[in-house]
């Protein structure tokens, strides 16, 4: 509990003492530990992100904070069998058991609602970090539609093949780690987030252990 | 007739267990080899023991006649339902022969043992698993029944039948011995309890034939021996030989020994399955992982139970089981190599032992009401228990049963190979990687599909499946674009597929 506790604090800190800051600053996204060492083999691949690489610095509007924390969350797997819907949003990114949310097999989603529209400037998942697997078809999307029919903002997907319906993406896979996905939303605005998954290498579920929304309040 | 209708209902409700949506699961890597091999021994007829990589030939020579009987005549043709027949209808023979193993008990205590094995979650679930396993165990069996009978009887047709259920033993994996001589060495421990009644345990036990001449196995025994050891070395070297037209198999059959040394002795190298001496106790106890719990405790302490009674009222039939139960549990948790499918040997002696410790407490004032209260929560646990292992989570990395197994993604490789096939009907789908089972299963009705360790010169073709490490061998060899995705094989195991970009 202490490090949770510590990370969020870290978190809030580092965003607060920017806040005054007129320009815009580097996104800092509390990582949580490692659950395990590096993938079997390194995989270098054309559409894989390599392993450990450096991510370029996301940057955000200074004031950014996380507004996700809390925040009430919905999917399309009404009542999962393992886990909550609100540990996507209880700042727990650890991955350990009892700390992520299982949804069913095939096309899931899982939707955050910030309860008012917001500049996003970013958006980082987790989805499961013990083991090296990779999620299928993940796609990230803003609306202020709750029903995500009209007015989406399409943040990432990497559905080559378009098997989960949201259009063909051309976005990179990835191996889970603990450094979970970072995304930048580049101030879109909108209430609702919607992330979707198809399964992974390792099974045909979708996980999550935390989903945080980076942003300011109002339009 | 009424008398047979619960064994009856036993029965059935193991085989639904056993064969109810056989396809559920997707193939394991060691079950998609075997029929792999199956299909080689339908198509051509022929069959060579392999002592290296394989075990004995029954599972194949078993599972041709229903492939004959389903109209499955070639390796194209084989279905996975029709491999995971085998082991389904040798798991349900098990439950009959331990409702005849267990008489002595009684009939409705050894009715209880029958219906602990018919919904145990490892036995259900390892019946309907491609592997020997549940064979060996079910041929063990029915080796018990047969020197049961014939130490009650003296036939000499039950000593064949042993010999023969032996022979079948031995055939189906070289570490049938090991259980033989653990039930020989428990039966002869038994013998020296001094037990108040011999064999009849319970008021309830099925009553002793009446005291007549002495049976002929005791007066003969040397000779049933010898007539049962040869019907046993024939029939394994019936088989061993693939019926004579492979004689070198009988050498192979002492030549897995040697293998069995070198792979698992003292001085060999790891083999990545070794496991921590409570590894067989902790799935017959209570434990979480990853949100679910996986639990078969309430039958365990039932057992446990029934282990207590035994010592204490020391009856002999049931000291044996116990001895029997108890050694295996040593010995395999003993070894440090250590896969799931082996806890299925430990299901029968644990379902005799529950069972012996129901009926005790049903002899108890009010009794009646609180076995069958145990017995009710015995059978809701492990039924739940066989229902999440077998059927809702059956591939799933967090089940204790599911040892290494493929994951849903293999299932996605054929469509795409379909695809492939559809574009470029001439060119040929290579799979380049250390490691692709189940692979070939999935892609055996593609005539074009071809295997490599690492990757040939050119390795162009319609699609191209390779692993991490072969990836950049692959690309030096491609001509042209190729459009590269990921697919699992198992849990953290992955393969790249790369299709050629138009």
């Amino acid at each position: 509990m202490l490090p949770r506790t510590l990370t969020l604090a870290l978190s809030v800190l580092a965003l607060t003492a920017s806040a005054g800051a007129a320009d815009a600053i580097a996104l800092k996204v509390e990582m949580p530990k490692p659950l395990f060492a590096g993938t079997p083999r390194p995989i270098s691949l054309a559409n894989l992100e390599p392993a450990g690489a450096k991510r370029a610095d996301i940057m955000v509007p200074a004031g950014t904070t996380v507004l996700s924390k809390g925040k009430t969350v919905t999917s399309s797997d009404a009542l999962p069998v393992i886990g909550e819907l609100s540990f996507l949003t209880d700042g727990d990114k650890t991955g350990i058991d009892g700390a992520y949310v299982e949804l069913g097999p095939g096309v899931q989603w899982v939707q955050v609602d910030l309860g008012a529209s917001a500049k996003i400037a970013a958006v980082a998942v987790w989805h499961f970090h013990s083991q090296a697997r990779v999620y299928h078809d993940v796609v990230i999307q803003i609306s202020n539609d709750k029903d995500f029919k009209s007015g989406i903002t399409t943040l990432f997907n990497n559905d080559d093949d378009n098997s989960s319906k949201f259009g063909k993406g051309k976005d990179l896979a990835y191996v889970e780690t603990n450094n979970g996905r970072v995304i930048d939303a580049k101030g879109t605005a909108g209430r609702y987030v919607r992330l979707s998954s198809n399964g992974n290498t390792s099974d045909e579920l979708n996980h999550y252990c935390e989903v945080e929304v980076f942003g300011t309040a109002g339009k | 007739m009424l008398r047979w209708l619960p064994l009856a209902l036993i029965t059935l409700v193991a085989l639904w267990l056993r064969t109810h949506e056989l396809t559920r699961r997707p193939m394991h890597a060691d079950e998609a080899n075997q029929a792999v091999k199956l299909g080689s021994l339908l198509e051509t007829g022929h069959y060579a023991f392999d002592p290296r990589d394989h075990h004995g030939p029954t599972l194949y020579y078993a599972a041709l006649p229903i492939a004959w009987v389903r109209g499955e005549k070639n390796l194209a043709s084989l279905s996975e339902t029709s491999v995971r027949l085998v082991p389904a209808f040798a798991g349900t023979l098990s439950v009959l022969l331990l409702a005849a193993a267990a008489m002595p008990l009684g009939r409705w205590p050894a009715l209880a043992s029958a219906a602990f094995l018919a919904i145990s979650p490892p036995a259900v679930y390892f019946s309907r698993y491609f592997i020997q396993e549940t064979l060996l165990a079910t041929c063990i069996l029915a080796v018990v029944v047969s020197v049961q009978r014939w130490l009650r009887t003296g036939a000499t047709r039950w000593a064949i039948a042993a010999g023969f259920c032996a022979g079948l033993a031995q055939a189906t994996k070289a570490s049938a011995p090991l259980f033989l001589v653990i039930a020989a060495l428990a039966w002869s421990l038994a013998r020296l309890v001094k037990s108040p009644s011999s064999a009849v345990v319970l008021p309830t036990a099925a009553p002793l034939p009446a005291p007549g001449p002495t049976p002929r196995c005791q007066l003969y025994p040397g000779r049933a021996l010898l007539l049962a050891g040869s019907v046993g070395l024939g029939t394994a070297a019936l088989l061993y030989s693939s019926f004579l037209t492979h004689p070198t198999g009988l050498v192979d059959a002492l030549g897995a020994y040697s293998q069995a040394l070198t792979r698992f002795g003292a001085t060999a190298a790891p083999t990545g399955h070794e496991k921590a001496w409570g590894y067989y106790l902790r799935i017959f106890g209570w434990f979480r992982s990853g949100g679910l719990v996986w639990h078969q405790l309430v039958f365990t302490v039932l057992a446990l139970a029934g282990i207590l009674i035994t010592l204490l009222r020391r009856d002999r039939w049931c000291f044996g089981v116990a001895v029997y139960t108890v050694t295996i549990f040593a010995v395999f948790s003993g070894f440090a190599y250590k896969t799931p499918w082996h806890l299925i040997h430990f299901v029968p002696g644990l379902a005799v032992l529950a069972a012996l410790a129901l009926a005790r407490l049903a002899q108890q004032p009010r009794g009646g009401l609180f076995a069958t209260g145990a017995a009710l929560l015995v059978g809701g646990t492990l039924w739940q228990q066989t229902w999440l292992t077998s059927f809702l989570r059956p591939a799933d990395q967090r089940n204790p049963y599911a040892y290494v197994h493929s994951s849903a993604d293999v299932l996605k490789y054929r469509a795409l190979a379909e695809a492939a096939v559809a574009r470029s009907p001439l060119a040929p789908i290579r799979v380049i990687s250390e490691e692709y089972w189940p692979l070939p299963w999935y892609l055996r009705t593609l005539p074009q599909v071809g295997f490599w360790s690492q990757s040939p010169p050119d390795a162009n073709g319609s699609l191209v499946i390779t692993s991490p490490a072969q990836l950049a061998a692959v690309r030096a060899s491609l001509h042209g674009p190729y459009r590269e995705s990921i697919l699992g094989l198992r849990p953290g195991v992955f393969c790249i597929v790369l299709t050629p970009d138009p």
